[in-house]
């Protein structure tokens, strides 16, 4: 009988404390993209140089998609490696779109001159594409497959060797289980 | 007439049209509000998007209010958001799905509660029945009851005190009382009930008596071992434990895994703030990368002896944070500082180069090793290639500015430094010091030591927690005492003496730059930071070191 009760005690408290040790082990910060494996939402953002450009007129190859802020330390830090990674398939049918959002238009200009960007980059005004893809911690990178469904997630700091291995999934239209995870810097 | 028809048009249009109007724009934003409050901010988790004062709440508001005006619902809206951050974002999870054990496990737990307390009340209330069942005494044997109404009983001599005595007086009164008892009920005097129940009770407290007798030595003891053993005896008898067993190892071992848990988790997510912008949680909580509450602590210490100028302390510190955390970056970039002051590029190189090999960006390692490349080395070349990684890493700003600054400064070929950073006093410009006088508070000039040395010591206002910019050291000071500093004290070759900086005075007891020592006395000069070129940065040395 005090087995049987012992028992039933501990089947009732093991519970409560392995959902304590659980808690613990999380991330409160990080949140979970919804959006791996399902169609980009369509967008249209007005790039630097003014011309304007659709994710629909993207349609068929395989998109790199970067939000950044020149005040985010972190995407800093890869921009170079995108840059590398946009020189190595410039010539494929793969295309980068860089997003700057919380950014002043100077700031972002001087980000993109300073690091010698050459590939496609404009700025979310409004914030309205930043929320369409869950955007929450900067740098974050989306990979579109030509059929304009993503297929990887990034939050933070990206390589260059990422950068184009996961750019041949999306152009095969390979996508990821989960999303990948690097030094990121909160929105603002 | 025209008119008088139109001013009636309008008056009818004020009276009907503005009200309806100016009720929609209120009406908005309260419905605005209502669905933003039910939605999470993903800046500042734990107020709704109503609340929280961030561009990206501002920013999802206008999409709310922008969704409201279209026409959606709340849920429409509500779902629009789940499916772009998942249902993390709502504030009040769904009631449907695994969501919905949040909802409904609340109840179970309420439920479960409720009868478990009722099953407690009904427990206690059946032990005090059966407690109070057993307060009536039980009847007694035959052999007992013939005891006690013996009739040749003992008769204690009347001035005997001891406990048989009393008990054999205690026999004698009960047996009385039980004849009488008899008595009574034979001529008719107590009810049935009555009789059996008095009786009852007169024959348990006989049997008592005759039990404590029997137990009782025959020879005559005294009244104070008679009472001795009857505390012994209450100390010698079991104690009835409230407690079963299982319920004491249950208790126990609960007990034991909410203190590990407690103990484990909470020492591990808390440790002391390392900065303005660290969380005491650190990155335990956000998972970013192993934290060791030991190493952070001692860390902190190191850094705050660093700033201090206590290297010896900040020394042991970093060497501690080391042992349990070998390829920390922050502890490596400090010995670097630490080993540069003291000389060592060598030794500084190697530290900043262990802090890089475990995080290639970090800007105090990159600023570090290019220092002593540029300063140590006079490798130029290698000075500019970390430089201008750094100032690629490094978001616009007053650290950006001082990166460019001595970015500029290095020369494009191996040599010497641009004259522009010349240390040469010569190269100074007369107008680049700062000047004063340093005077003791009155009350402390008995605390003055004749072998104390005076440390004059100015920090860049912008590099509040780096090395000293510049220091002057008078042996033997006499007070009132003027003092200039200039490019000549400047701590690193080829640091320009410029811009707003903080003047600190120190009168040493032993000596010795890097310790500070309780009786040594401090001041400052009062209007910190002195823009070079003060003249009249005067310091009075009020504080004694405690």
């Amino acid at each position: 009988m005090p087995w049987r009760r012992l028992i039933i005690s501990f089947v009732i408290i093991a519970p409560i404390l392995a959902l304590l040790a659980f808690g613990f082990t999380r991330d409160a910060k990080y949140i979970t993209s919804p959006l791996l494996a399902k169609p980009a939402t369509p967008f249209s953002v007005t790039l630097f140089e003014g011309k304007n450009i659709t994710l629909e007129d993207l349609r068929g190859k395989a998109v790199f998609l970067n939000f950044w802020a020149s005040w985010c330390a972190p995407c800093r830090a890869e921009a170079h490696d995108l840059e590398a990674a946009w020189q190595r398939v410039k010539d494929k049918n793969m295309i980068f779109l860089g997003v700057a959002l919380q950014d002043s238009d100077q700031a972002s200009r001087d980000f993109l001159k300073e690091f010698n960007v050459t590939y496609p980059n404009g700025k979310d005004e409004s914030g309205k594409i930043a929320v369409d893809y869950g955007t929450w911690g900067i740098p974050e990178s989306f990979f579109i497959d030509p059929q304009g469904r993503i297929t990887y997630k990034h939050v933070g700091g990206i390589r260059a060797a990422l950068v184009l291995s996961k750019l041949e999934e999306a152009a095969k239209s390979i996508a990821s289980a989960q999303e990948g995870r690097g030094d990121y810097q909160g929105v603002r | 007439m025209l008119f008088s028809k139109l001013f009636v048009l309008y008056v009818l249009l004020v009276l009907f049209r503005s009200p309806l109007f100016a009720a929609d724009v209120p009406d908005l934003e309260e419905r605005t509000r209502e669905i933003a409050s039910e939605l999470r901010c993903v800046v500042c988790q734990n107020l709704s998007v109503a609340d929280s004062p961030s561009e990206m709440a501002q920013q999802m508001r206008a999409i709310v209010r922008e969704q409201v005006q279209a026409g959606k619902t709340a849920e429409q809206i509500q779902d629009f958001f789940v499916s772009k951050y998942g249902e993390w974002v709502l504030l009040k999870p769904k009631t449907t799905g695994f969501s919905a054990l949040l909802w409904i496990l609340p109840y179970v737990v309420l439920v479960i509660g409720v009868i478990a307390a009722l099953l407690f009340v009904r427990r206690i209330a059946a032990r005090k029945k059966l407690a109070k069942e057993s307060t009536v005494p039980a009847p007694i044997s035959d052999q007992t009851r013939s005891e006690l109404l013996r009739q040749d009983i003992e008769i204690p001599d009347i001035e005997d005190n001891s406990s048989r005595a009393e008990l054999l007086r205690e026999r004698a009164r009960l047996r009385s009382e039980l004849t009488e008892l008899d008595f009574d009920y034979q001529s008719g005097k107590l009810s049935e009930p009555d009789y059996q129940a008095l009786k009852r009770d007169v024959e348990a407290k006989g049997a008592g008596v005759i039990q404590q007798l029997t137990a009782l030595p025959a020879k005559t003891v005294t009244p104070a071992t008679a009472k001795a053993a009857r505390v012994k005896s209450v100390k010698d008898a079991p104690a009835p434990s409230r407690f079963r067993s299982w319920q004491i190892v249950t208790g126990g071992v609960f007990l034991l895994l909410f203190g590990l848990a407690l103990g484990v988790m909470l020492t591990k997510s808390i440790r002391p703030r390392q900065g303005e912008n660290d969380t005491m949680t650190g990155d335990f909580m956000t998972g970013t990368a192993p934290a060791n509450s030991e190493a952070g602590a001692a860390l902190a210490e190191g850094k705050q002896a660093f700033s201090r100028q206590e290297f010896p302390k900040a020394i042991e510190a970093l060497k501690k944070v080391l042992a349990t955390d070998p390829d920390n970056p922050e502890a490596h970039s400090y010995m670097g500082f630490i080993l540069m002051q003291a000389g060592h590029g060598d030794g500084a190189l190697l530290a900043f180069d262990k802090a890089l090999s475990r995080a290639p960006n970090f800007p105090m390692a990159l600023w570090g090793r290019g220092m002593v490349l540029y300063q140590d080395k006079k490798d130029f070349a290698g000075a500019r290639e970390v430089f201008e990684r750094l100032l690629k890493l490094v978001p616009p700003g007053e650290e950006r500015n001082e990166v460019a600054k001595v970015l500029a400064e290095i020369p494009t070929t191996s040599g010497m430094p641009k004259p522009s950073s010349a240390v040469a006093p010569a190269a100074t410009p007369s107008g680049q010091t700062i000047s004063g006088k340093i005077t003791i508070d009155a009350k402390l000039k008995d605390k003055i030591d004749p072998q104390a040395a005076l440390f004059i010591i100015a920090r860049s206002a912008a590099g509040a927690t780096g090395p000293p910019l510049a220091v002057k050291k008078i042996d033997n000071p006499t007070f009132p005492l003027n003092y200039s500093l200039s490019q000549e004290n400047v701590m690193m070759q080829g640091t320009p003496f410029t811009g707003k900086i903080n003047i600190v005075v120190r009168l040493d007891k032993d000596g010795n730059p890097t310790t500070r020592g309780a009786g040594d006395l401090i001041g400052e000069y009062k209007n910190n930071p002195a823009e070079v070129g003060t003249k009249n940065a005067d310091v009075i040395l009020d504080q004694v070191m405690q």
